[in-house]
């Protein structure tokens, strides 16, 4: 049974993610007071690449035809770890938040070395860039989780959700300064403006994407909404659990699957609005803004400590 | 303990009979692998055995009864003895056809000192008295010296004399630390150091000396700055055997010192403490330093520096456990740092051995000039695509799961203790965590820029594959990184066993079905479970795009670069990676600089010492042997005048000697 919860989660993981990046550009459009192409057009999209002819660069090799699949697959693995519909993780030994960050960094290290691989300086630079943001949010990622661990006395997703819920948690006031922490850390990892720099469309052309063409770019596509949707869902199972099914009664597991979504779509939808508020940050200066993040997740450390 | 004997004596046989027949190039070559690869399997089995079936003390009495030859094999030198002959293995089929890169430049030589090396490191291991200890400790450091200087180049040169300060600067601490356990106890069995209970002022004096003293041999921060000296000058096989197995010998001291000859007295928190710091400021610096790196074996060098300090957070989580006498704890932290002992050195010999193969078939060390190897090289480059995921604590390799069970002791211990032991446990996650994202960094840009792209030299272009017995060694490490990251859950109890009987702790159960758990939390991973579905979950789009895929594929078009004609310099190179981190994370590299005035200090402290010498060792001639010589010279000066080389005066000399005696003569009468 919760195996087909898992199952389920990757399904609508799958789903959903053209949807997200569609709704994006629906939302930009508004923004831009345009009429914009429909929330499907990404739908589409997909559709036509893959028809396309699948073109890689005549030095590539293997990493550039095995990241998309690869990165992909990685999603799913992560959607049966990570709660979303339920307050536990469907498949508990995945849901282990150290687990968590290091498959993560499994998609990274071969996003950045199919970049490298294509032999493309854009997509090279990009891919450094990726391997960086990935550097400088992990402390705070960490130091937000480390927090929410002490409060909770448990690393699984699912348990910290649970001790966070039953408001159990040892240190409120840190608990939420660690959420603020972990969202901006989150908002940073979803490669959203003002920090999409491995992507930077007017500097990098498309970044690590640039050699990539037909059904491996629907693909990897894909998979980047997949990583935003994982993210978002990590944050909200972690430090808003409340609404998610705690039991398998089916009405608690719809009306979970209903809570999940609705949270979803308003953190995307309040992402969208800052996405278009914003100028992309100079690069040289993220390192600034980490480190304040890391200085809020610290202020939530010692809250934590002193059990405020 | 039998099969070490026989391994041991099948090492000096190879080791002599290489030596013996250092004229004839290919036997001696032969002639000390085949020995090394016999010798190591039996050490291989006897680790095994120490780690499953400890073996008590034996003795062998000598005249000096501070040098009885005693040894024992308990699971934590049985563990070790894995290690290093595990690696002694690989390096030695490796070496099979590596070595001939050596032909004419002292390739028996290589041999001789190569099995000296490793029965002296089996020695160390298991000698249970401090006198044998040292003996095989210094022999280790010697053999292992003329290991690195075996190119005769000005580099090696350099490097393998700042190593061999190094090494005698951490010898000399080590001894001290033992003569004082051994002026208490007035002996110098470690039998008698267990059995002892130290004042915490002797036993934190003690401890002190030793961990300064191992942590030299093992390369910790501040004193890693031999390292990336030394090991790139080595042969890449002896590389791999120094890197995986020598220094992990620095981290089995500071473990047998701290919790095995002191056990009997009082752990205190600040050596914890203080090993956790040690080893959180190894971990960053060393992968920050490695990415500043362009020469592929200095990078691994510095790569070693900061697995020694993931090691040394996991040890000191074990001592802090200790210290706050929570075994289970102690257990955990301990175990993940012999864990991680363990897979530093399948993946880093790995690593090492890729290394060589790549200087094998293009001659360069230097990245920049390296590129598009993946092609020409297949088996290289996966064995080394392995080893950079496994390095990298990429979920389901073995790295992972050390790092994991590293933060799990890390978490464990901040929910149990007070604020400094809280404090002390965020510092040491975030770094791990920094550490962790540097790392994977760094190895994209090593196997990025070495195998992947295009080739940027012409000694790129015209790589080939290295023979099999190459390819063998390499894929046997990756081999056993891929089994000791999916055989976790049946792996981590041996470790498990293992610490708990270091720390005299009751059983800790760290494994349930197919996960690995941490019982104080209730945490669970499985790498089985994730690898599994890791390939269903990837072989999902890659069906989805064969089949829904309609247009084919091609490769054939060149790399986009805005309408100029690409060429193989465009794309990121070793540099770029380098300067962007720098950016960021600049004030690390400022710190370099300062921080490698610390063993420059020890070289030039050791240059002041020869240069005493050198004034000091001539004062005895200067005053004895010159005096009298003085003498000599002044008395043959007035000697000359009456030496006139006219015959006739000497008949004179003679006829007025006779009347002399004659008058003599007559008087004394």
């Amino acid at each position: 049974m919760e195996f087909g919860i898992a199952v389920v989660q990757a399904l609508l993981l799958v789903a959903l993610a053209p949807l997200v990046s569609g709704s994006a550009r629906w939302m930009r459009a508004k923004m831009h007071t345009r009429r914009g192409p429909s929330i499907l057009q990404d739908c589409y999209d997909i559709a036509k690449l893959f028809k396309r002819q699948d073109v890689r660069t005549a030095e590539s090799s293997f990493v550039h035809r095995i990241m998309p699949p690869l990165f992909f697959g990685v999603m799913l693995l992560l959607a049966m770890g990570v709660p979303m519909i339920t307050r536990f993780s469907p498949i508990s030994v995945l849901g282990d938040v150290i687990l968590i960050i290091y498959l993560m960094a499994l998609p990274r290290f071969f996003f950045s070395l199919a970049a490298v691989d294509s032999g493309d300086a854009y997509a090279g630079l990009g891919g450094v860039r990726e391997l960086l943001i990935g550097v400088l949010v992990e402390p705070a990622l960490m130091l937000a989780l480390f927090v929410a661990v002490l409060a909770t006395g448990t690393t699984n997703v699912g348990g910290m959700g649970e001790g966070i819920a039953s408001l159990s948690a040892g240190s409120p006031v840190g608990v939420m300064l660690a959420g603020v922490a972990f969202a901006c850390a989150c908002y940073m990892e979803l490669g959203k403006l003002p920090y999409d720099l491995a992507e930077a469309e007017q500097e990098l052309q498309e970044g690590p994407l640039s050699e990539y063409s037909g059904p491996s770019l629907a693909l990897a596509k894909m998979s980047l909404s997949m990583k935003q949707i994982i993210v978002v869902s990590w944050f909200v199972a972690i430090f808003v659990p409340w609404g998610s099914a705690t039991d398998m009664s089916l009405a608690s597991l719809a009306i979970g699957l209903g809570v999940w979504l609705a949270k979803v779509a308003v953190i995307f939808g309040a992402c969208s609005v800052i996405e278009n508020l914003v100028a992309r940050v100079r690069y040289k200066l993220l390192g600034r803004q980490t480190w304040a993040v890391v200085g809020i997740a610290a202020f939530a450390f010692v809250f934590c400590v002193l059990g405020i | 303990m039998g099969m070490l004997l026989i391994s041991s004596v099948i090492s000096a046989a190879g080791a002599v009979l290489a030596l013996c027949t250092l004229r004839f190039e290919n036997t001696s070559k032969a002639l000390g692998c085949l020995a090394g690869i016999a010798a190591a399997g039996f050490a291989l089995a006897a680790g095994v055995l120490g780690v499953f079936a400890p073996a008590e003390p034996v003795s062998i009495t000598t005249p000096f009864s501070f040098a009885n030859f005693t040894v024992m094999l308990n699971p934590l030198s049985g563990l070790l003895l894995v290690v290093v002959n595990l690696l002694a293995l690989v390096a030695w089929i490796y070496g099979l056809s590596y070595l001939d890169e050596y032909k004419g430049k002292g390739m028996g030589a290589i041999g001789f000192f190569m099995n000296l090396f490793v029965v002296s490191m089996n020695m160390v291991l298991v000698a249970d008295n401090a006198f044998w200890f040292l003996v095989f400790f210094e022999l280790m450091s010697l053999a292992s010296y003329f290991l690195v200087i075996v190119e005769q180049k000005e580099q090696s040169v350099k490097g393998g004399f700042l190593y061999l300060i190094m090494a005698h600067v951490g010898f000399l601490m080590i001894m001290i630390s033992y003569l004082v356990m051994a002026g208490i106890t007035g002996s110098f069995e470690f039998a008698d150091f267990r059995a002892a209970r130290f004042e915490p002022g002797i036993a934190s004096l003690a401890f002190m000396l030793a961990f300064l003293g191992f942590g030299c041999k093992a390369g910790m921060f501040p004193f890693h700055s031999w390292l990336p000296q030394a090991h790139p000058a080595a042969p890449s096989n002896v590389s791999a055997l120094m890197s995986g197995g020598m220094i992990k010998i620095g981290i089995f001291g500071i473990v047998k010192v701290g919790l095995d000859l002191l056990g009997a007295s009082d752990c205190q928190l600040w050596w914890g403490a203080l090993i956790v710091i040690i080893g959180a400021l190894s971990s960053v610096l060393g992968v920050a330093y490695a990415l500043g790196e362009h020469d592929i074996k200095k990078l691994l060098a510095y790569h070693s520096v900061e697995n020694i300090g993931i090691i040394l957070l996991g040890v000191g989580i074990g001592f802090v456990g200790v210290a706050a006498n929570q075994p289970p704890i102690a257990v955990l932290g301990l175990m993940a740092g012999l864990y991680h002992v363990l897979n530093h050195a399948t993946f880093k010999g790995l690593l090492f051995l890729g290394a060589g193969s790549v200087l094998y078939s293009t001659g360069t060390r230097n990245m920049e000039a390296l590129g598009g190897l993946g092609r020409a090289m297949p088996v290289t480059s996966v064995c080394f695509l392995v080893g950079s995921l496994a390095i990298s604590a990429i979920p389901p390799l073995n790295g992972f799961v050390s790092e994991w069970f590293t933060y799990q002791g890390m978490f464990s211990i901040a929910l149990s203790g007070g604020i400094a032991v809280k404090l002390l446990a965020a510092f040491a996650a975030v770094s791990l965590a920094i550490t962790g994202a540097l790392a994977v960094t760094c190895f994209v840009k090593a196997y990025g820029v070495t195998f992947l792209a295009a080739p940027r030299s012409e000694c790129a272009r015209n790589a080939r594959e290295v023979p099999g017995p190459m390819k063998a060694g390499m894929a046997v490490l990756a081999v056993v990184c891929v089994c000791l990251g999916l055989g976790a859950p049946w792996v981590a109890p041996v470790m498990e066993s293992i610490a708990s009987a270091t720390t005299n702790a009751p059983a800790l159960a760290v494994a349930a079905g197919a996960d690995a758990v941490n019982p104080v939390l209730g945490s669970a991973v499985s790498t089985p479970l994730v690898a599994v579905l890791l390939i269903a979950l990837v072989l999902v789009p890659v069906l989805l795009r064969a089949a829904l895929g309609k247009g084919g594929s091609a490769r054939d078009r060149d790399p986009w670069a805005c309408g100029y004609a690409p060429d193989a310099n465009m794309p990121v190179i070793a540099a770029t990676f380098a300067s962007e981190v720098s950016m960021f994370l600049s004030p690390l590299y400022t710190a370099r600089v300062a921080l490698a005035r610390t063993s420059g200090t020890f070289v030039a402290l050791c240059q002041g010492t020869v240069r005493a010498a050198a004034a000091v060792e001539p004062a005895g001639d200067r005053y004895l042997v010159d005096s009298v010589a003085a003498f000599v010279k002044w008395l043959s000066r007035y000697v000359r005048a009456i030496e006139g080389g006219n015959f006739r005066v000497y008949i004179v000399y003679i006829v007025a000697a006779l009347v002399l005696f004659l008058v003599l003569a007559i008087m004394v009468n």
